[in-house]
């Protein structure tokens, strides 16, 4: 939502001027180049090969748990310390902090769900040269060599990982500044044992003052930097990897690219103004997660720093012709593929996890085993939300829901954004236009629907604005370096931002939703935190000054982190509104690793173009790989008015993504779905009640990624890993295993391409249920009607196919059980059922069931033997795909027997089995004759 | 009585048959009477009549559950007695919303509702009832405004041809008074060429000129000297500076003397006119002189009189056009077939909305004013501002806001 409205403070529009200029591109010119930030340059300035640092293994100590070591630079003597831990499930943690830094370095707290448990090492080998430690039951073991210092882990005989196996480990020590520091001695930490020459260099080295070190100026903006230089990269070799994938957030492609002829991959949140497309520039949000695969191993590194983070890969295949390779596999003379990445962050210190997998789905559970798991949201929110710049007042809000009725199109949550707040202060509504916000909401109520309010973290300094006067008089607002609250330009004019880092801050804040808070609300009303990288109109790169303060900590340290802070008490505040029973809903759109916890994700300020409809499958396929699978983009585009075709594609495309939003600019046109014709309004509806039909599917896949981390949306390879053919594929993707989805995405497009996965499977068209063979690229030609989805053979996929108003009104609604046979002529799939809203599955109320069909017969079994839930809900209707013609079918519940009638489409070997009625709950099977 | 007993049962029967199919109207009682089998009705396939409305759908059309929610295309036929039946889509039967107000499509869901139709329909007839006499009364109003209409519109066309006459009659004037200002402006000019030329008044002129020539003439010598000519004449523009000689020479023709007669075909003519030289200390110009003669004053005064006259009839004329086209495009606007809106012309109308106030003028101007001050035009019947244009929706209500008047179904502008 950042753009301008007349209603802006002056400030505002100066802002803008800038950020228009005329063109409908972001201006790359507001924002950094790893040249012009000061620590990126210096240390992307360092050369492989020439590490001072050096292993000094006599200080090694290996207890049950750690193992610590001390590093030196050879160069100016400073003394790290290295800490190695082998984590349960697989992972490698490397901490790297200096010894005795001149004043505590920041290590990111609140991100790993606890104090990751730990498993023995135990101490292989050990020379002058180096160490080897074993890593646990498998043949794993690291290797520290140490001159210079470096870390290899290695399985067998093959190298899984090696770190600062280019020497560009760097680690710049806090240092007194020079001209304060004049009458202190040089340094007390050095080594007694050094000659004095080296003594001396090491003043010479320190004396290396260079640009940008204690202060930095960027546009009009000066970071104070009173702290100096304190910058730390590491280097990753990844021997036999052709593929990198995650470190969103970014619009580009799904595999990562290279960056040696650019700028490396920024991780730094930031509210982009119309942001381009494929290339590395920072974005809202930031996950320091990237995985590696190739086809025998998937493993993952998590770099645990919440400062500014620039990531390079390079490749000693990139480049190369596919021919090229070939011609060296078969010269033999290839040297092995291999991504070298390094990522460089501006403060704090090395913290990172390496996992290890070896298969995709190891890795999503190590990595969810540090930050845990997709919160499990509430069902309505995987239905259609309707989102505008801005629903006007509450008449608008009554005739847009209305329309839905009248057109028959199914949706749970119409939004509104910033001006339905009383002068953008939020908590408040504007008394003209939404003058009785809970007549508005029982309204809403009335049909089982919803509604988000957006809740964004800058404050209007006003002093009768309550909000304003409790955090300002609790001190709460994040300090500028002077020790003043800091004031930035947002939406309200004027602003302050409150520190999210602070615990008593947050749980302020999570206390102003309670319905004796937060006036007007009601329990169907949730919240969007948009704006919260901090956005600061009048900000450097349009956030907060880096020399900010946050207690002792600068926002330097924690910028990163801000919006995961501002999420997290927001999603606290809405469980807590209800006494802990109900489910929150939150959307964000700055997030960082943990995020997932909180709420959705959505992909920001895009725009009405067809790139852009691209783009939301490889941006939401990152983020799904880095833990958050709750991803959307704007439906339509944010920014400029969509054609139909790109309206209509895009709703056929948001209808397969997780969360599926329609969202528009303040100034351009209105686009309600019903706008655009009859022809089109029928188009529209049909890609809405096909989300509404799979929603058992949805819910059965978050409440998946809940329990164990593996991503609701999923690139091909996370299923079919030893397939090369699909580690770059990101035009089409999964949704959990079992359904194949290929969008349109092409302006008057004729046909789609799609690669359907795997020699031995079969994949049916979920429209017309022709089954097509696996591992072949398919053509299917398109109408504007058609979204090209494929279930896969072996599957059973749970639907609902009485689309109703809401989703709500959908729950005691029986299911559509649709098998799809594979060529071994079994299937196997799962139902999830609980009350779609309170954490009440926590007490293991919900029935889970697995469905299978071997031997012709279909039976359910309860996965959960302890679970306690009871649905109305039943079975009404099995299609079963890939079928051949029985003569009779039996079922077999408690009840008893009974014979079922069927329906048989021999053209298409189709089997309907006509109502057999068992409740949803129950055991029960189904044999064919 | 006999006649309610037949009305109850047949309300009874209507109820027992409803019942029994549930969801449709009477209209489709004869495609589902009791039988063995049920043909769809688009005829596409025979099922079982037990698997009418078994909450399974058989049909493509939907149309063997047209009581429960089994079929996504098909419908439900609330009956709302005492109100207005309708139909609802199939998919909001037992959604746990009330949707019928008969309550008949909840049948089987955990909520509870009222039948409202009663109710809705007391209100509705009542609505209708206001409607009606809402109806005849702007009917009423309407015709008054028609009246009101027609009578304005002849009065104003009558304005207007009385202004045509008078426009008529004003030309006529008009050009009389333009010939009589010409005449005097002749006469005038005359005048003063004779006075110039000498043929009339020449005994005053030569006083005048000997007058003029003895004033110059200090020393009484007969002739006029550089010395005396520097003494008394002036330039016009800057009359404190004395002549130079050769000035004063260039006056007195290059010679040293200049006698009467020479004076009276020369300097006499450069002094009356007065353009560069002048007498020093005159108090009038010689010019002046020249306007005390009676026959000019008197022709002069007569071209005065007559050119005010002129713009008088000129104003007057100026001012009657000026009325005759803006009635003529007051009467060329389209008021309606019987000129209802007629009345319109003239009135402004506010409405405050949030911080804005509105401004409708009908067939004048529409404007909207910030709380600020700002005003901006939204749109004007003088053609000055045509990128903006409001749309005006016309309710029909017995009292417009601003308390008078009237609007019976009038088509929108």
């Amino acid at each position: 939502m950042a753009t301008f409205t007349e209603r802006m403070g002056p400030v505002l529009l100066v802002w803008l001027a800038v950020c228009l200029g005329g063109t409908w591109a972001v201006d790359k010119g507001n924002f950094k180049t790893c040249e012009q930030s000061a620590f990126c340059k210096r240390q992307r300035a360092i050369k492989p090969g020439e590490s001072p640092y050096r292993a000094l293994l006599e200080t090694m100590e290996l207890t049950n748990t750690r193992l610590t070591l001390q590093l030196i630079n050879d160069n100016n003597k400073v003394r790290l310390l290295l800490e190695l831990y082998r984590l349960q499930g697989n992972i490698t943690r490397v901490k790297i902090n200096e010894l005795k830094p001149l004043k505590p370095r920041y290590e990111v707290p609140d991100v790993l769900i606890r104090e990751p448990p730990t498993e023995p090492l135990s101490l292989l080998s050990q020379d002058e040269n180096g160490v080897v430690l074993s890593l646990g039951p498998e043949s794993q073991r690291v290797i520290v060599s140490a001159r210079p210092f470096r870390l290899d882990i290695v399985e067998g005989r093959d190298v899984l990982m090696s770190l600062n196996s280019r020497g560009l480990l760097g680690f710049e020590h806090l240092r007194m500044r020079k001209d304060t520091s004049q009458a202190e001695p040089e340094t007390d930490n050095k080594e007694g044992a050094d000659p004095a020459n080296q003594d001396e260099n090491t003043k010479e080295e320190e004396e290396k003052v260079e640009d940008g070190m204690w202060e930095e100026t960027f546009k009009s903006h000066t970071d104070s930097k009173p702290n100096g230089p304190s910058a730390v990269s590491l280097d990753f070799s990844l021997p036999g990897v052709e593929h990198v994938y995650g470190i969103p957030e970014h619009a580009d492609t799904l595999k990562l690219k290279t960056t040696d002829s650019g700028d490396p991959y920024r991780l730094y949140n930031l509210d982009v103004f119309q942001y381009e497309l494929y290339n590395p520039m920072a974005l809202y949000g930031a996950v320091p997660v990237m995985l590696a695969h190739n086809a025998q191993r998937t493993t993952g590194i998590f770099w645990l720093n919440a400062a500014e983070t620039w990531v390079d890969i390079s490749s000693n295949t990139a480049g190369k012709t596919v021919f090229g390779k070939m011609l060296d596999y078969v010269q033999g003379s290839s040297e092995t593929p291999q991504t070298d990445v390094r990522w460089i962050s501006e403060s704090g210190i090395i913290d990172v996890f390496l996992m290890l997998g070896p298969t995709p789905r190891e890795v999503f559970s190590q990595y969810a085993s540090l930050t845990g798991t997709q919160a499990f949201p509430p069902l309505a929110s995987l239905g259609y939300h309707q989102c505008r710049w801005n629903y006007n007042d509450q008449e608008d809000v009554r005739s847009v829901d209305a329309g839905f009725d009248e057109h028959d199109i199914p949706y749970d949550f119409i939004w509104l954004d910033i001006e339905h707040t009383d002068g953008k202060r939020y908590f408040t509504w504007d008394p003209h236009k939404f003058a009785s916000p809970k007549e508005m909401l029982q309204g809403l109520m009335d049909k089982k629907r919803k509604m988000v309010a957006i809740v964004d973290p800058h404050i209007k300094i006003d002093t009768n604005y309550k909000i304003h006067n409790e955090i300002s008089s609790r001190g709460f607002y994040v300090k500028n370096k002077d020790g003043g609250d800091y004031e930035g330009w947002c939406w309200p004019g004027s602003a302050g931002y409150p520190d999210f880092t602070r615990p008593d801050m947050r749980a302020w804040w999570a206390s102003q939703f309670a319905y004796d808070q937060y006036e007007g609300a009601m329990e169907n009303l949730y919240t969007w935190n948009d704006m919260n990288e901090p956005s600061v109109f009048n900000g450097p790169e349009v956030t907060m000054h880096k020399d900010a303060l946050h207690g002792a900590w600068e926002h330097r340290d924690v910028h990163n982190l801000y919006g995961l802070y501002v999420h997290m008490a927001t999603a606290q505040g809405l469980i807590e509104r209800s006494g802990g029973v109900e489910r929150p809903f939150v959307l964000t759109r700055a997030f960082f690793a943990g995020s997932q916890r909180y709420g959705a994700v959505w992909t920001g300020d895009n725009a009405a173009e067809w790139d852009h409809l691209k783009i939301s499958i490889p941006m939401c396929l990152s983020l799904s790989l880095v833990g958050i699978s709750f991803c959307g983009a704007d439906v339509g585009g944010f920014f400029k008015s969509p054609s139909t075709e790109l309206l209509v594609r895009w709703y056929q495309t948001g209808a397969y993504q997780p969360f599926f939003r329609a969202h528009a600019h303040l100034d351009t046109p209105r686009r309600e779905p019903w706008l655009f014709g009859p022809e089109n309004t029928a188009l529209i509806r049909e890609a809405v009640r096909q989300r509404y039909t799979f929603l058992p599917y949805w819910y059965q896949l978050f409440y998946l990624a809940y329990h164990t981390g593996e991503p609701v949306m999923r690139p091909l390879w996370v299923e079919y890993p030893q397939d090369p053919a699909t580690f770059a594929l990101d035009d089409e993707f999964l949704l959990g295993r079992d359904l194949l989805v290929h969008p349109v995405t092409e302006e008057g497009a004729r046909g789609v391409t799609a690669y359907l996965p795997g020699k031995d499977e079969v994949w049916f068209d979920i429209h017309t249920f022709q089954k097509h063979n696996g591992g072949q690229n398919l053509y299917i030609p398109v109408t504007m009607s058609s979204i090209p989805v494929f279930q896969r053979g072996g599957s059973i996929i749970p639907r609902k196919l009485r689309v109703r108003r809401s989703s709500t009104c959908m729950e005691d609604d029986p299911y559509t059980l649709y098998v799809a046979l594979n060529n071994q002529r079994t299937a196997e799939g799962e139902l999830y059922i609980d009350d779609g809203h309170t954490f009440n599955y926590e007490k293991k109320e919900f029935i889970h069931r697995r469905f299978s069909f071997s031997n012709n017969v279909l039976s359910s079994v309860n996965l959960e033997p302890e679970a306690q839930f009871t649905t109305k809900s039943w079975v009404e209707r099995i299609i079963i795909l890939g079928a051949s013609n029985p003569s009779t079918i039996t079922l077999r519940t408690a009840d008893g027997i009974n014979q079922l009638e069927f329906d048989f489409d021999a053209s298409m070997s189709v089997l309907t089995i006509r109502k057999p009625g068992m409740n949803a709950g129950a055991d029960w099977s189904v044999s064919l004759q | 009585m006999r006649f309610h007993v037949i009305a109850a049962a047949l309300l009874w029967a209507a109820f027992v048959e409803s019942r029994k199919i549930r969801g449709i109207s009477s209209s489709y009682k004869r495609f589902y009477r009791e039988r063995k089998s049920f043909l769809c009705i688009d005829g596409s396939k025979m099922i079982p009549f037990e698997q009418v409305n078994d909450d399974y759908c058989d049909c493509a059309d939907g149309s063997d559950e047209p009581g429960t929610s089994a079929c996504p295309r098909g419908r439900f036929y609330c009956t709302n007695l005492g109100f207005r039946p309708h139909y609802i889509p199939s998919s909001r039967v037992n959604d746990g919303i009330c949707d019928c107000c008969d309550a008949s499509d909840e049948y089987n869901s955990h909520v509870r509702c009222q039948n409202t139709c009663w109710n809705l329909g007391q209100k509705e007839r009542a609505y209708v009832e206001g409607q009606m006499k809402t109806l005849d009364e702007g009917l009423r109003l309407k015709q008054q405004l028609i009246e009101e209409g027609v009578l304005l519109w002849r009065e104003k066309q009558a304005q207007l041809r009385e202004l045509q006459r008078a426009a008529e009659d004003l030309q006529i004037k008009l050009e009389e008074h333009r010939r009589r200002k010409h005449e005097a402006d002749r006469l005038k000019e005359q005048t003063l060429k004779a006075l110039k030329a000498g043929d009339k008044g020449l005994r005053h002129q030569n006083s005048t000129v000997s007058h003029l020539f003895q004033l110059l003439d200090s020393n009484k010598d007969g002739s006029i000297s550089v010395d005396e000519i520097k003494a008394k004449v002036v330039l016009v523009h800057d009359e404190k500076r004395v002549l130079s000689e050769d000035e004063a020479l260039t006056l007195l023709g290059g010679g040293h003397q200049m006698d009467l007669s020479t004076f009276q075909n020369t300097l006499w003519d450069v002094l009356i006119q007065g353009h560069d030289y002048k007498i020093k200390d005159a108090h009038s110009a010689p010019g002046g002189l020249m306007s005390e003669d009676p026959h000019l004053k008197a022709a002069d005064r007569a071209a005065e009189w007559e050119a005010t006259d002129l713009k008088k009839v000129e104003e007057a004329y100026e001012t009657v056009n000026m009325e005759i086209s803006d009635l003529q495009r007051k009467l060329g606007i389209d008021y309606g077939t019987d000129w209802e809106y007629l009345f319109l012309n003239g009135q402004c109308y506010k409405l405050k909305v949030y911080e804005y106030m509105y401004t409708l003028c009908p067939f004048n101007m529409v404007s909207q004013k910030s709380s600020a001050g700002v005003e901006v035009s939204l749109g004007g019947g003088c053609g000055q501002d045509h990128q903006r244009t409001t749309t005006v929706r016309w309710c029909t209500r017995t009292e417009n806001r601003a308390g008078r008047e009237v609007l019976a179904p009038l088509q929108s502008l």
